[in-house]
């Protein structure tokens, strides 16, 4: 279901999990907005990425973000690179 | 605060399994060379899991050294571990329980986050991974989360007030708090209390890799570039006696648990608040009697979250004002990891050989200064210096904290 989606689209299915968690219309979602700015907070967060992970049958890394303070472009980035590593196969996505 | 500085509660006896092996004195002298218990994470489903890295009581350790052959059906491994501790706690003690009513006015008081889980972790797999139907008899025994205190008390015959603390990683702060109380308060005598932990089983691992807040490489408290916490396991317990009667029979006494403070943030279920830690600090200091200048050391509960640590550091800074910058503050934990209820117990042990040698253990794997986290966290190399009095502090999920004030002896 989510194997071969273009980026507006994976990006619009991430911004639509955001919207959920944050409780706002999708479209008041801009790249820039910061998790922070729809009062996620950090374990809404961690909440919010392993609803994406499950959406995605992917997995984000632990480190080198904040979800809390990182932009929703970033998490769709973070995204993307998960699964690139899994469409590059098994190996190469952890 | 109004409260009498609190004299009355002195440590007698310790004893610790860690990720150095058995004994407190071994625990001790890791710490303050600047050892690691930080290994390759040793699990038969490692290949699993995320986590790479934990502090793990070795593999020699052999619970058939510390109990009886009867007894060891019916022990968790969070019980094997508070069994070998006490054992060593009461023989360094001297007491003789069997001496006119001590073994009445004696209390058991165990901090653990989770108590049985390796046991509970075990035998869900029999019954959901294996399909066997049942499980082993003494599954509940072995699990609940009163066991270790019940078994040390049956080991040793101990008939007073005995029963367990839960408050996840500030347990062992608690139930020496507690502890504690109950002597000031002429309810006992003696108590045996410390925390014990041992929850490295598949389900609890992956639920804390489920958190994100676990480091890949290692601890690195107050550091920049730090990546989390990295779990531990292992047990610390004490004899707390009151300050009468261990001088009444001339107990060599290793330190005097002056003060206690507790909190509750009533805020967030995880993220620290620096008011609610600094709240207990200040209680800690004051139930002592101490000045915030009587301090010299603070063992941070500094678990190398981006959270806790810089939330710890603000904490302190609000209790200390301008002497925080005097006072030197490491997380040991960098060496002996998390060991959630059993932290504070085993940060107690690091304590009182601080104040025995004169050496501060250091905080290790520390990279460079991390703006938010300006303090002195003694990096990488044990400080020589003398420790009249310090704080321990513990600050668990849950929004939970508990400081202990410790005066040295003399």
């Amino acid at each position: 279901m989510t194997e071969n989606l273009s980026p507006d689209e994976v990006a619009s299915q991430v911004i639509a999990i955001v919207a959920k968690q944050a409780k706002v219309e999708a479209a008041a979602i801009k790249p820039e907005s910061t998790l922070k700015d729809f009062g996620i907070a950090s374990l809404d967060a961690i909440e919010m990425i392993f609803d994406i992970e499950a959406h995605f049958d992917i997995t984000i890394p632990d480190q080198g973000a904040n979800f809390d303070t990182d932009t929703v472009q970033s998490l769709v980035d973070a995204v993307d690179k998960a699964l690139a590593a899994k469409a590059a196969g098994p190996d190469a996505a952890a | 605060m109004t409260q009498p500085p609190a004299s009355g509660v002195v440590i007698t006896g310790m004893g610790a399994v860690s990720a150095f092996g058995e004994g407190a004195e071994r625990l001790w002298q890791g710490l303050r060379e600047g050892r690691s218990g930080i290994r390759p994470l040793r699990h038969a489903r490692a290949d699993k899991m995320r986590i790479r890295v934990a502090a793990q009581v070795p593999e020699t350790f052999d619970p058939a050294q510390h109990c009886s052959e009867r007894t060891l059906p019916l022990l968790d491994r969070c019980s094997q571990l508070a069994l070998a501790a006490a054992n060593e706690a009461i023989a360094q003690s001297g007491l003789d329980f069997s001496a006119g009513d001590l073994a009445l006015r004696t209390g058991v008081i165990i901090g653990t986050g989770v108590g049985g889980e390796t046991t509970h972790d075990e035998q869900s797999r029999l019954i959901y991974e294996e399909h066997t139907g049942r499980v082993h008899p003494f599954t509940i025994v072995r699990l609940m989360v009163n066991a270790p205190a019940s078994q040390i008390s049956i080991a040793h015959g101990l008939h007073g007030p005995t029963f367990a603390v839960a408050s996840a990683c500030a347990s062992a702060n608690h139930a020496l708090a507690q502890a504690a109380a109950m002597i000031r308060s002429g309810l006992v005598d003696v108590v045996v209390s410390g925390g014990t932990e041992a929850c490295l089983g598949f389900g609890s691992l992956k639920a804390w890799e489920a958190m994100r807040v676990v480091a890949d490489d290692t601890c690195r408290p107050f550091s920049q570039g730090r990546r989390g916490l990295v779990l531990g396991e292992g047990a610390a317990i004490f004899v707390l006696e009151s300050k009468a009667h261990a001088r009444a029979r001339g107990a060599t006494i290793l330190g005097e648990l002056a003060g206690v403070g507790m909190s509750a943030d009533a805020g967030d279920i995880a993220a620290p608040d620096p008011a609610g830690s600094a709240r207990a600090m200040g209680q800690a200091l004051a139930d002592a009697g101490l000045a915030p200048e009587d301090v010299d050391y603070i063992n941070a509960h500094g678990t190398g979250t981006q959270a806790n640590d810089v939330a710890e550091t603000e904490a302190i800074h609000r209790v200390f004002g301008a002497y925080a910058a005097r006072l030197v503050v490491s997380s040991t934990k960098s060496m002996h990891g998390h060991a959630l209820g059993a932290s504070g117990a085993l940060e107690l042990v690091a304590v009182l050989g601080a104040m025995r040698d004169g050496v501060v253990p250091p905080t290790m794997n520390y990279v460079a200064a991390d703006p938010a986290c300006d303090l002195d966290y003694a990096p990488n190399a044990a400080r020589p210096m003398r420790v009249r009095a310090a704080l321990s502090n513990s600050f668990a999920f849950g929004g939970l904290n508990a400081v202990l004030a410790i005066r040295a002896p003399g």
